[in-house]
């Protein structure tokens, strides 16, 4: 009779199975689930985490790592349990573990780290494009295609292991696109790339230098970085580049530091000429004739700082005084005019009062001498001969500046006291030598006058 | 001869298109598929479906009473395409690696397509209908008696190496589904 059995349930193959089963569940007895094992475990590690110093010696513990699809913790929960360090990434998003968690929540450990692939086989493997490359530090929004134009894969910057990167990688593709900028740019800035790039090309074509304080215009624009980036080294070496203009300039600088160190005083980024100087904010102002002068006719030799201030330094060919009012020319001029000179005689040791007064310069200053010019009054005013030189050089035993006619009251010979009131050309009418009384006196009277009168 | 033989020509035939489109995947992702990603994966499902057809489909045809759809040939020349393909997926899907359980399956699966070539060649000795009655007549007493003899000997050993493979292949697959495929 025949049965309706499925041709395999016959006796020996009913015992075939039994026997199968029994042998794989005496082997997963004696050898827990070795025989489930796809592969040899990472053999790496060097620091002892859960026990162990490396998947592998978990020997074959599948459930040190696996959890049963039943149980409510996961197997990210076994890495976490012994990565603890990770686990603290994962909730910051500063780290890369962090990013992956926060951009895709449900992404397991092992989607990037696989295992069973062999003692020494790499442990983070990233085929996927969304792998949060700029949390590394260095993104690859700049990367878009190989200089084969082709899409970038892990490989061709991270040759076999994505966690190492050799710096030589930059310089050997970016040699192979721009070999002549490569080798100036790398002896300008070094060759290692990741001290200034980060990959999001801030520093690459669409670098855009007018967003930070020193912004470039005028002869400033267009210029290689590495004339003010000097030995620049990393991103920190441009942002403290000396931002004054000697730093860079100190060498064209044709005024020798007279003019102090802030060329933007003067000159503007456009160029160095025109310069714009406002010789009004030092302390020589620029006023009426000096506003007219050129830079030259002071600065001679272009000598501007330590330039003299006093008068005298450059006008001492002017002065027609001959320095005998000094140098100090300002005494009694203003810059506006030479002729408009304003001179208070009566600030010096002679003032001009009384008769002085109103005495034209040149009457006492006729020899062009001003300063040191005697004070005594014979120096103008000479003895005169009525005086016959009986008062000597003492005028003012007898005169004023404010009263010329002078009354004698001095001893008098050969004549009375009742000559008082006459004055003296009443009877000296020539001379103090000769003397008439007839002017007075009729032929009856003898001897002098009698009278009085005011000496001249 | 081509009649005599189609099942082993359409074999090879998905044999030969199967390895092309494995040979594109691997220039496609520059490595061996592995057999736990989509590929490498799915053609160890198909491969275990075929092997799981071979082990049921013409044994259920040949035993039915009340459905005889298609010709008893015509499930052979079946059974013996899936049961060439689907171990060939099979063992592409090991993204040859033998190591395990998984390793002791495939070798199952190995020995019993060579075993099953045996059978076929003994199977074949003794002209049958189309329906896969034997023909009376054709061969001597004493062959035809050699023939059942060899094939009876045949079965008992074919059978028991089947049963281990599906027992061994079906522990792989509940460890895959426990380790791998259900892991959170």
């Amino acid at each position: 009779m025949r049965s309706n059995r499925l041709g395999c349930l016959t006796g020996t193959g009913i015992i075939a199975a039994l026997i199968t089963a029994f042998a794989i569940a005496g082997y997963a007895y004696a050898r827990g689930g070795l025989m489930y094992n796809p592969g040899p475990l990472s053999a790496q590690g060097d620091e002892t985490l859960g026990g162990v110093t490396s998947h592998a010696a978990t020997g074959g513990n599948c459930e040190a790592c696996h959890t049963a699809p039943w149980e409510a913790a996961s197997m990210a929960d076994r890495c976490t349990a012994c990565h603890t360090d990770i686990a603290g990434d994962m909730r910051n998003v500063a780290t890369v573990h962090g990013t992956l968690m926060h951009d895709e929540p449900d992404l397991g450990c092992r989607h990037c780290h696989p295992e069973h692939r062999g003692p020494d086989a790499q442990l983070t493997v990233f085929s996927d494009a969304s792998f949060p490359h700029e949390v590394v530090g260095f993104s690859l929004k700049g990367h878009p295609q190989t200089a084969a134009d082709e899409p970038f894969v892990c490989d061709d910057c991270h040759a076999g292991d994505i966690t190492t990167f050799d710096l030589k990688t930059c310089d050997t593709c970016h040699r192979e696109e721009e070999l002549g900028y490569m080798t100036a740019h790398t002896l300008s800035f070094g060759s290692d790339c990741l001290d200034c790039h980060d990959g999001v090309d801030r520093l690459g074509k669409n670098f855009d230098h007018n967003v930070f304080s020193f912004q470039l215009t005028g002869q400033h624009v267009g210029l290689a970085c590495v004339q003010c980036h000097v030995n620049a080294r990393g991103f920190g070496d441009f942002a403290v580049t000396l931002q004054d203009c000697n730093s860079c300039h100190h060498a064209e600088e044709p005024h020798e530091g007279r003019f102090g160190l802030d060329c933007g005083e003067c000159h503007t980024a456009e160029g160095w000429s025109p310069a714009k100087f406002d010789h009004n904010l030092s302390v020589f102002k620029l006023e009426g004739e000096h506003a007219e002068a050129e830079c030259d006719e002071c600065h001679v030799d272009r000598q501007f700082k330590g330039t003299p201030m006093d008068c005298y330094a450059c006008h001492q060919e002017d002065d027609e005084h001959n320095g005998e009012y000094g140098t100090d020319c300002s005494v009694c001029h203003t810059p506006s005019d030479w002729e408009d000179a304003d001179f208070d005689h009566n600030l010096t040791k002679f003032p001009l009062i009384g008769g002085h007064a109103g005495v034209g310069c040149q009457e006492c200053h006729s020899s062009g001498q001003f300063a040191g010019l005697s004070r005594t009054c014979v120096n103008c005013h000479g003895d005169p001969a009525y005086h016959a030189g009986l008062f000597g050089q003492n005028c003012v035993g007898c005169h004023t500046v404010n009263n010329w006619s002078a009354r004698y009251d001095g001893p008098h010979p050969a004549i009375s006291r009742n000559h008082e009131g006459a004055g003296c050309r009443d009877c000296h009418t020539s001379t103090l030598h000769s003397a008439t009384c007839s002017a007075c006196h009729d032929g009856n009277e003898g001897g002098d006058g009698d009278g009085g009168g005011d000496d001249d | 001869m081509l009649r005599g033989n189609r099942e082993l020509w359409l074999a090879f035939l998905a044999m030969v298109l199967i390895t092309g489109l494995y040979g594109a995947v691997i220039a496609a992702t520059r490595e061996v598929p592995p057999a736990s990603e989509l590929f490498g994966h799915g053609i160890g499902i198909v491969g275990f479906i075929f092997m799981l057809m071979t082990e049921t489909l013409y044994s259920l045809r040949k035993r039915s009473r009340t459905v005889r759809w298609g010709r008893m040939s015509t499930w052979l020349e079946f059974h013996i395409f899936t049961g060439i393909v689907g171990p060939y997926m099979v063992l592409l899907h090991t993204s040859w690696k033998f190591n395990g359980l998984a390793g002791v399956s495939t070798l199952f699966a190995i020995i019993i397509v060579v075993s099953g070539f045996v059978g076929r060649y003994i199977f074949t000795r003794i002209p049958r209908t189309l329906d896969g009655l034997e023909i009376e007549g054709t061969l001597s007493q004493e062959a035809l008696k050699h023939a059942r003899t060899l094939l009876a000997l045949w079965h008992t050993v074919h059978i028991p190496i089947g049963m281990a493979l599906f027992v061994s292949a079906f522990v792989h697959i509940g460890a895959a589904l426990y380790y791998a495929t259900l892991l959170k």
